[in-house]
């Protein structure tokens, strides 16, 4: 960032802008970030040209009230050299037009870099997407893949505010805001996969898996996690490490979990309803197998 | 390509001093582009405007296409395109979302490393969203090309819920691709249900040669199913499928899951917030709210296969009944023909009955078979909740016995 750290002052100056002017939309306060378009960042930044320092892209998602949220993002065309800045924006406009139609939702919300190297340049690209988000804000994010060493990993997400007496696109204030990642609970288990693939040592894992495979590692970890608790409750009483109230109210509510409608005949009931649904479901697929064996052998 | 920035880019001249880096050219390479050229074209619809490349002799092409002679044994998914299909799916207005894949085959092994949603035409007619689509994928294949990304198509994707997704669509753009694509190309299937479940499953298929035979003649009779051995089971063979991550995406998840460090900068509140993956349970869950909607869509195919099978014997007897005219009809003319000759007469001359009795030709089957499989898909779901659950249920039993 080439003006210093963000000091209070300039902040006060970006709420008065937006004070002074009426009905103007509210400045994102919370941007939350969907995996899809955090991965597309890296998949882009992977097949980068040798020649490039860093890629850009467009943010496409949706926005309600001060908070952003970034559902998927698109690569974009840039040339930086060190006398101009280039973004090809027929590349961008084209793009746009052709996720809208797909997804009519999402709308531009800003733009993404690699690298965590804000510089004039960036400050030119986000007036150029101001331009493309109007009357609402852009918004920046930069993605730091952690390949240059010395640098953590990390997503860093900003909003711009113009600086000087005489505001000039190239000066800007990028301020930071608060950037979480978000999905929906359905994902989850994409996400799931992902991580244990990126954990096992040749990166690929075989599909598909058997869902009694993700029952038993689901198991695994609630038994492991019990053993800590214990652990952890033991040592309490023992007296080696001082009882934290909030833990025990949270083991006492998850804990304290009735199951009595389990052993009071509901298991049973409930017993013969599966077996009874396995039982259809076995019987509907024999039928059908039956069936299709039946359509050959009816005319020989 | 240099030029591509002349086109119509906002340029900001500034001069300052910062460091020199050398003039950025993005340019493809002849390599690349001679490799393009190797590649089939994608499917009839999205070939239409593609960039044109100096043609290879088709003597040549084969010489050059080494991989193609290698046979497919296994598909690699990228996690890119693991999250891409789910977001798609989920967020699609309708359960049969489906996009294309892009990717590379090396080695017999189909890495797809990229993928893109296909717009969702409800009502429109046919031909007119047939037309828009092909020329979005074709606009699309070359934006991504100009970011060098991918742009082979190498098959498409379809979301399905519980398992059932035996349809005529897929088969037939399957059996497009198949004969376009390089390798025949492939479906991934994703079932929606069981993702939701905790399960992300992903599985990839093509048609079976016998079935592509039997569908190249477009004969589905009862004949031609008995000569192909066509069961539901044989019209689709499963292609072992992997999801690789790439060491980019591997490094970055690990940050991510490192709660400690919170891969992204956490909001004020503090840990609770933090984006870092929290472990999830949703697997354990003992609720079985899918199975009374899994029930009801078996009862629909069935009745689906019903009302098919209705159709098939209804035509079935009316063929029956115009070959017994058809054959009363040859009976009588002989009998006729005899009497003359007994009586000294020329014989009438035998027409040609075919054009006299219009037969109608014998149904096909391939609807039917498709709504069996998609019964049997049903019914495989049903089973495997139902013997989860009962695994969960003695779980649950057995921890609250203790």
């Amino acid at each position: 960032m080439p003006l210093g750290p963000t000091s209070s002052a300039i902040n006060i100056q970006a709420n008065s802008i937006t004070e002074a002017v009426h009905n103007a939309p509210r400045t994102p306060t919370n941007i939350t970030i969907h995996p899809v378009a955090l991965f597309s960042i890296l998949d882009h930044y992977l097949r980068r040209t040798d020649s490039q320092d860093r890629v850009i892209g467009t943010l496409l998602g949706t926005r309600h009230d001060n908070e952003v949220e970034v559902r998927s993002s698109f690569a974009v065309l840039h040339s930086e050299t060190d006398e101009q800045v280039a973004v090809d924006m027929d590349y961008h406009r084209t793009m746009y037009e052709l996720h809208h139609k797909v997804n009519p939702k999402e709308v531009i919300v800003g733009w993404y870099s690699t690298g965590s190297n804000l510089n004039t340049y960036s400050a030119l690209i986000q007036n150029f997407y101001s331009q493309e988000t109007g009357p609402h804000q852009a918004i920046h994010v930069a993605v730091n893949t952690g390949v240059v060493e010395g640098e953590e990993a990390g997503v860093k997400a900003y909003i711009s505010s113009p600086v000087g007496v005489f505001p000039k696109p190239e000066n800007c204030v990028f301020v930071p805001v608060p950037v979480e990642l978000r999905f929906h609970d359905a994902e989850r288990s994409g996400l799931d996969l992902l991580a244990n693939t990126a954990q096992a040592s040749s990166s690929t894992s075989s599909q598909p898996i058997a869902d009694l495979e993700i029952i038993e590692r689901a198991v695994t970890s609630v038994s492991e996690m019990l053993d800590r608790v214990l652990a952890y409750v033991r040592a309490v009483l023992a007296g080696e490490q001082k009882g934290d109230p909030a833990v025990g109210r949270y083991l006492m509510d998850t804990l304290g979990a009735s199951t009595d409608d389990l052993e009071k005949g509901g298991f049973n009931s409930s017993l013969q309803d599966t077996l009874m649904i396995s039982y259809l479901a076995n019987l509907v697929r024999s039928q059908a197998e039956v069936s299709s064996r039946l359509a050959l052998a009816a005319a020989s | 390509m240099p030029c591509r920035f002349l086109r119509s880019c906002i340029v900001y001249y500034y001069k300052f001093d910062f460091p020199a880096t050398s003039l950025q050219k993005i340019m493809a390479t002849s390599m690349a582009a001679a490799l393009a050229a190797s590649l089939p074209a994608a499917p009839a619809a999205s070939a239409a405007p593609a960039p044109t490349y100096e043609a290879i002799p088709a003597s040549m092409a084969k010489v050059i296409d080494i991989e193609a002679e290698i046979p497919l044994t296994c598909v690699q998914l990228d996690g890119l395109v693991v999250t891409k299909i789910i977001k798609h799916a989920r967020e699609a207005p309708s359960t049969t979302a489906h996009g294309l894949l892009l990717g590379l085959d090396l080695d017999g092994t189909l890495e797809v490393s990229n993928s893109f949603p296909l717009p969702h035409h409800a009502g429109d007619d046919d031909e007119k969203s047939a037309k828009s689509s092909a020329r979005h994928q074709a606009s699309m294949l070359r934006s991504l090309k100009e970011v060098q990304a991918d742009d082979s198509v190498v098959g498409f994707y379809q979301a399905t819920t519980l398992g059932a997704f035996f349809n005529q669509t897929l088969v037939d753009t399957q059996a497009i691709h198949q004969e376009k694509l390089r390798h025949g190309g492939i479906v991934i299937v994703h079932d929606l249900s069981q993702t939701a479940r905790g399960n992300a499953s992903f599985r990839a298929y093509r048609l079976t040669a016998t079935f592509m035979d039997a569908y190249r003649k477009s004969n589905f009779s009862t004949a031609s199913l008995i000569n192909h051995r066509l069961t539901f089971s044989s019209i689709l063979e499963e292609v072992p499928l992997k999801i690789r991550t790439n060491p980019l995406l591997s490094a970055f998840l690990g940050t991510l899951e490192d709660s400690k460090k919170g891969g992204l900068s956490s909001s004020a509140e503090g840990s609770k917030t933090n984006s870092a993956i929290n472990p999830s349970f949703s697997v354990l869950d003992l609720g079985t709210g899918g199975v009374a909607r899994n029930l009801e869509q078996i009862v629909e195919a069935v009745d689906n296969y019903r009302t098919e099978e209705g159709n098939l014997s209804y035509m079935s007897r009316q063929i029956a009944r115009e070959k017994a005219k058809a054959e009363n009809y040859i009976a009588k003319r002989k009998e006729e023909n005899q009497n003359r000759i007994a009586q000294g007469l020329a014989p009438l001359p035998e027409e040609d009955v075919s054009r006299l009795f219009k037969i109608p030709a014998e149904p096909s089957r391939l609807e039917s078979l498709l709504v069996l499989g998609q019964i049997d898909a049903y019914g495989k779901s049903l089973a495997g909740t139902a013997s989860t659950s009962l695994v969960k249920m003695y779980a649950a039993q057995a921890g609250s016995d203790v």
